[in-house]
């Protein structure tokens, strides 16, 4: 369905993506793994279109997505969840879910989406009237997803959607993405510091490095190959003992690499 | 008591005047983070059109003129974002190239004005211009008392337009955070368009409402700029409803400080109140935004 190829992009003449080949299947579920700062977040806004890219090509179902304006990307169903939550702090969640409707073919279905949305996240119920602002950063983060979920994505892109929540607000979290998955056939990506729940509901991974695509596997490679799961999962389940090595020392700053032909 | 009323209930009418004035000036700010320095010569445009429409033949009410005024200057308002706004918004750095842009349009359209129709005052006079009605001792000017009814009726057109429509409830998203808006499939440059087009309307309106008490010169807007602009910041930048509140506390300031001092310095007591009010809440009444420029 998505299919990226020798992708490249950057901020300001700094290279942030270097030649990604990168690409969905059609209702694939797919995770984005790595450090911080390796491009994951990049990536995404890159598909969304908030980032322009410098080359390479992002093709959805053949047609090329990089011409097209942010804003029609999301009519073509692929539905961005940033990182941050981004949700409307000042309009109610009634509003902010509305909003996440307003792409042309989910406005007609609007009363139907939003019972979706709520037996996914039924906390949300109960808080229709209140404004955005108002909410924990757990059921700001419930809100953003079902925002999402709110426009009938073809292609539902959440980026780190467990990122500054107690473990008990993000488990809630993947479990509704679990509950979503059983409901509806949309193809996924996933941006994620906790890979095991991630890998829990995708089918394949992509680890990040630097910009640059270090590994490409199966979820079931992935978490039986104990050496492969050491390096970029943490190792065994523990991530602090292995703080210290490549993939996972969270703060060490991208390795300086001659840029590649970007 | 009854000096006192007798201040403070024109102030609250030609408040709510400045307050429309100063809603679209706010708008536009809140949505694209754009001070638009033309904003009062807008105003004189849409007091020379109304002008135009009663003196020259048509003979034509300004109050009833004001739905033609609104949807022609939504037209120039969309028109001059796509021509020349929506090439300077967005970018930090972009901050020179808008002053810069909005005060060289305000500067064109009053000397096209000049140029036109000279410096010489124009007055607009409907039959009913001097009359009034009293209620219990305190006269209610006709023409404010319609400038004011009016401002009103618009100021709830526009909170239905942003609160319920879909294109007003992307206006407000888009104000609040383009990014995540982009990400919900909002069109942001038509989003900016449209609140473009609306404030520029809101303030047109304004200055039909104030044609009937207010003479037109070209160079009128230098009176109402410092007062739409002290509405917008005492209200709260980004804030369309501050807005409101700021333009109707200005002109009751305006109105009851004659009760004590003399009408020449009405705007020391303006200024006065703005500083101590900035000093207090640097943010404004309800604010959301620390700075423009």
């Amino acid at each position: 369905m998505l299919e990226i190829s020798d992708l490249c992009a950057g901020y300001g003449g700094v290279p942030a993506l270097r030649s990604i080949d990168f690409r969905v299947g059609q209702q694939e579920h797919v995770a984005i793994l790595g450090p911080n700062g390796a491009g994951k977040t990049t990536l995404l806004k890159t598909i969304s279109g908030t980032v322009e890219a410098d080359s390479g090509s992002i093709r959805l179902d053949g047609q090329d997505l990089r011409s097209q304006a942010p804003h029609k990307r999301v009519e073509a169903g692929i539905v961005h969840v940033p990182q941050g939550r981004m949700i409307f702090a000042s309009m109610t969640v009634a509003d902010n879910l509305r909003l996440g409707g307003h792409r042309r073919t989910a406005r007609d279905r609007h009363d139907e989406r939003r019972e979706l949305v709520l037996e996914i996240f039924p906390a949300l119920a109960d808080m229709l009237g209140r404004d955005g602002g108002a909410l924990s950063g757990g059921q700001q983060q419930m809100l953003a997803v079902a925002r999402g979920v709110m426009a009938c994505p073809r292609l539902l892109m959440l980026d780190e959607p467990s990122m500054g929540l107690a473990p008990r607000a993000a488990d809630d979290i993947f479990e509704g993405i679990a509950r979503l998955l059983k409901s509806e056939t949309t193809a996924m990506i996933v941006v994620e510091q906790r890979a095991h729940e991630a890998l829990e509901v995708c089918d394949r991974a992509y680890v990040l490095e630097s910009g640059e695509v270090a590994l490409e596997a199966t979820n079931r490679e992935l978490l039986a190959d104990e050496t492969l799961a050491a390096t970029y999962l943490g190792s065994g389940h523990d991530r602090r003992r292995n703080s210290g090595t490549k993939p996972w020392s969270r703060c060490a700053p991208p390795s300086p690499r001659p840029p590649a032909q970007c | 008591m009854v000096e006192f009323l007798q201040f403070l209930v024109p102030g609250i009418l030609i408040g709510g005047v400045y307050a429309l004035l100063a809603s679209g000036l706010g708008l536009i700010f809140g949505v694209m983070r754009v001070v638009n320095f033309a904003q009062a010569d807008f105003m004189m445009l849409a007091m020379y059109l109304s002008w135009a429409l009663f003196a020259g033949g048509f003979g034509l009410d300004p109050f009833l003129a004001v739905p033609a005024v609104f949807v022609l200057f939504l037209v120039l308002g969309m028109a001059v974002h796509w021509l020349f706004i929506r090439f300077v918004i967005g970018k930090r750095e972009n901050h020179d190239a808008q002053v810069i842009l909005t005060i060289g349009l305000g500067l064109i359209f009053q000397n096209l004005i000049l140029i036109r129709y000279s410096s010489e005052p124009r007055v607009v006079a409907p039959s009913y211009a001097n009359a009034g009605d009293f209620i219990g001792d305190i006269f209610i000017s006709r023409v404010r008392l319609y400038a004011f009814l009016l401002s009103v009726l618009v100021a709830a057109l526009l909170f239905l337009f942003l609160n319920r429509s879909r294109t007003g409830r992307a206006i407000r998203a888009a104000s609040e955070n383009w990014e995540a808006a982009t990400y919900m499939g909002i069109d942001i440059d038509r989003t900016n368009r449209i609140a473009f087009g609306v404030g520029v309307a809101l303030t047109a309106v304004g200055g039909s409402a104030l044609v009937t008490f207010q003479s037109i010169t070209p160079f009128v807007g230098f009176r109402f700029v410092v007062v739409m602009f002290a509405a917008v910041v005492l209200g709260g930048l980004g804030s369309v409803s501050g807005a409101f509140v700021g333009g109707v506390l200005i002109g009751i300031i305006q109105s009851v400080s004659q009760v004590w001092t003399s009408a020449a310095v009405k705007n020391v007591w303006v200024f006065a109140l703005f500083l101590l009010i900035l000093y207090v809440r640097p943010n404004g009444l309800f604010g959301k935004v620390q700075r423009a420029i």
